[in-house]
């Protein structure tokens, strides 16, 4: 069986389609941002010998039994060194830009679409880009909180553009009895055909009048919605020693 | 060459026999013991808190014993002790590499550990006299990246390394006490036994071991993986091993039957896992994966039952609190969050 490491490996460096290279995670994920870090580096001081190591290093061959049981060269060690503190922190902030890139790429929507029927619903479960994010709302006219629901939504639909937002009445699912009024308004989410989000009767966690702002901090607590906009963290000042 | 063929011959013989020992003890298998235990039901967690002040990519985090208390490793050079409860920044510690992999809360809170890409293990003392904290010691022997660390109390603790070996280390005078050799490849986790008699690495070699910590010696060797096993993890009970590899599944492998009793595995999944901690009572299994998504398992019918942090695949390292109450997930975009 081909190991995860190797269906990653093929990808190369152009990312267009966002598969992630293998090894962003644990102390793997920690040689791989060193290596990259010393490839991208302005810092000169790395020879272009040693550039050609790193990059080797970083796709590893599957036939070299040796280097995959080992997952640092002697040389590598070598080059360990300190590093100048400006060129970290250029490095660091590229690195969770290109992560927020690669993560808002995608489709955009502008409102909240209406399904007509069960197929339209598998539908846009099953196909939506995978990193799209798909919000349905199941409602049923004259049942409490829908209405109310379905404005919100309205207004988180022009917020989060990433974000598919759809409504569908309870009727035309096709699957009715799933969906009778005690569990209405419900809320379902998922990502890439996967339910990651069920919330029967969710206006049963609001109170009685509920706002946009009421549905997105629901949302958020299970982190269900994507970051508004990156917000580059204060980096302009070092803390040193306790803070209390 | 006709010496090589023997032992080699021998090396196989014994082998089977050890297939067919374990083979003779397997009176069960897992799925018929809970075959008639229902799917635990969908489960769905909360944020409660959000840890904010690292500038970077949290490589790595443990709680503190007390379940209050958690020390985290960032990309940005720093070691931040937080209180979870108020999100309060108790300490927050500047290491000189940037290139952390691990850290390491003492039991009695007295001490904190870290290591990476310097191959040493550094000991802080958050309770100086002086109310500083400061390097207490540095553990320097090893020819390879530090990987994991754990303390076994505020004198001993236990590193696993890229040169293939972990150490028990004597903290004060700084030197090492017992070096487990045995791995044919990188070391890249461990985890102690709730009774701290044993300790259980994992490699790249594909391997486990369960090594007796006062005896020095490797007692069980776990097999079955495809590739490198990157986390490592105790049963609750003490009885049975967690293994999260490459191969994009976790293992569970019971320690007196010395087998693998069941493999979590999806074929959705195709991703290395590089995380894991079971909940308190052993039923769930967090396992984070290297596209920083994670799986919650039921640990006892081997069915996913809900994800973590659902929207963006951000946790690049999960812990889950010795009172079972909270779990903490680290993220690439600098922050922590507290969940329940």
């Amino acid at each position: 069986m081909k190991t995860a490491q190797t269906a990653f490996k093929m990808s190369g460096s152009t990312q267009e389609e966002e598969e992630l290279p293998a090894n962003h995670t644990g102390p793997k994920g920690v040689i791989n941002d060193w290596r990259k870090f010393k490839l991208d580096s302005v810092d000169q001081t790395v020879p272009q010998s040693k550039r050609e190591l790193l990059r080797q290093m970083s796709s590893q061959r599957e036939d070299d039994k040796e280097r995959l049981t080992r997952k640092m060269s002697v040389q590598e060690y070598e080059l360990i060194q300190e590093e100048d503190e400006r060129c970290l922190k250029r490095y660091r902030k590229q690195c969770m830009q290109e992560m927020h890139e690669r993560l808002s790429f995608g489709p955009t929507f502008e409102a909240v679409y209406e399904l007509e029927s069960g197929e339209d619903f598998l539908e846009v479960i099953e196909k939506e880009h995978r990193l799209t994010l798909v919000v349905v709302h199941v409602y049923q006219h004259g049942v409490k909180g829908c209405e109310q629901l379905n404005s919100c939504l309205d207004c988180l639909a022009s917020e989060y553009s990433g974000v598919k937002f759809c409504r569908i009445d309870a009727v035309a699912t096709g699957a009715a009895e799933r969906f009778s009024p005690e569990v209405l308004p419900a809320l379902l989410v998922y990502k890439a055909g996967e339910l990651l989000g069920n919330f029967l009767a969710v206006t049963k966690h609001f109170h009685e009048e509920f706002f946009a702002t009421d549905v997105e901090a629901f949302l958020n607590e299970y982190a269900l919605l994507p970051e508004k906009e990156f917000t580059a963290c204060a980096d302009d000042e070092d803390e040193e020693g306790d803070v209390e | 060459m006709g010496e090589i063929e023997e032992l080699r011959k021998e090396a196989d013989s014994l082998k089977d026999q050890i297939t067919a020992a374990r083979k003779a003890v397997q009176d069960t298998t897992l799925q018929e013991a809970v075959a008639s235990i229902t799917v635990v039901g969908r489960v769905q967690m909360k944020t409660r808190k959000t840890l904010r002040g690292h500038l970077a990519k949290i490589y790595a985090m443990h709680w503190g014993a007390d379940a209050k208390l958690c020390v985290s490793a960032s990309q940005d050079g720093k070691l931040i002790v937080w209180d979870s409860i108020t999100t309060n920044k108790v300490n927050a510690i500047p290491l000189k590499s940037s290139w952390v992999m691990t850290c390491a809360y003492a039991p009695s809170g007295n001490l904190v550990a870290c290591g990476g890409l310097d191959n040493m293990c550094s000991i802080y003392n958050l309770k100086g006299k002086d109310g500083n904290v400061k390097v207490m010691r540095e553990l320097a022997a090893h020819t390879g990246y530090l990987s994991c660390c754990r303390f076994l109390s505020d004198s001993e603790i236990i590193t696993s390394s890229g040169d293939c070996t972990c150490v028990l280390w004597d903290i004060e005078t700084g030197t090492q006490k017992t070096i487990f050799a045995g791995h044919q490849g990188d070391c890249m986790s461990l985890a102690v036994s709730p009774d701290f008699n044993f300790f259980i690495s994992g490699a790249c070699d594909f391997t486990a071991k369960l090594w007796d910590i006062r005896e020095g010696q490797c007692r069980q060797t776990f097999g079955g993986h495809e590739s490198d096993i990157n986390a490592i993890g105790f049963f609750p009970n003490g009885n049975a091993v967690i293994t999260g590899s490459d191969d994009a599944t976790c293992k569970l492998y019971d320690l007196r039957a010395d087998q693998e009793l069941i493999t979590y595995q999806d074929s959705g999944i195709m991703c290395g896992v590089t995380s894991l901690a079971p909940s308190f009572s052993g039923r769930l299994l967090l396992a984070g994966y290297d596209d920083f998504n994670v799986n919650i398992w039921d640990a006892l019918k081997a069915e996913r039952v809900g994800v973590l942090a659902g929207h963006d695949n951000r946790v690049s390292c999960i812990g889950v609190s010795a009172d079972g109450m909270a779990c903490c997930t680290g993220s690439w975009d600098s922050f922590l969050k507290i969940w329940n």
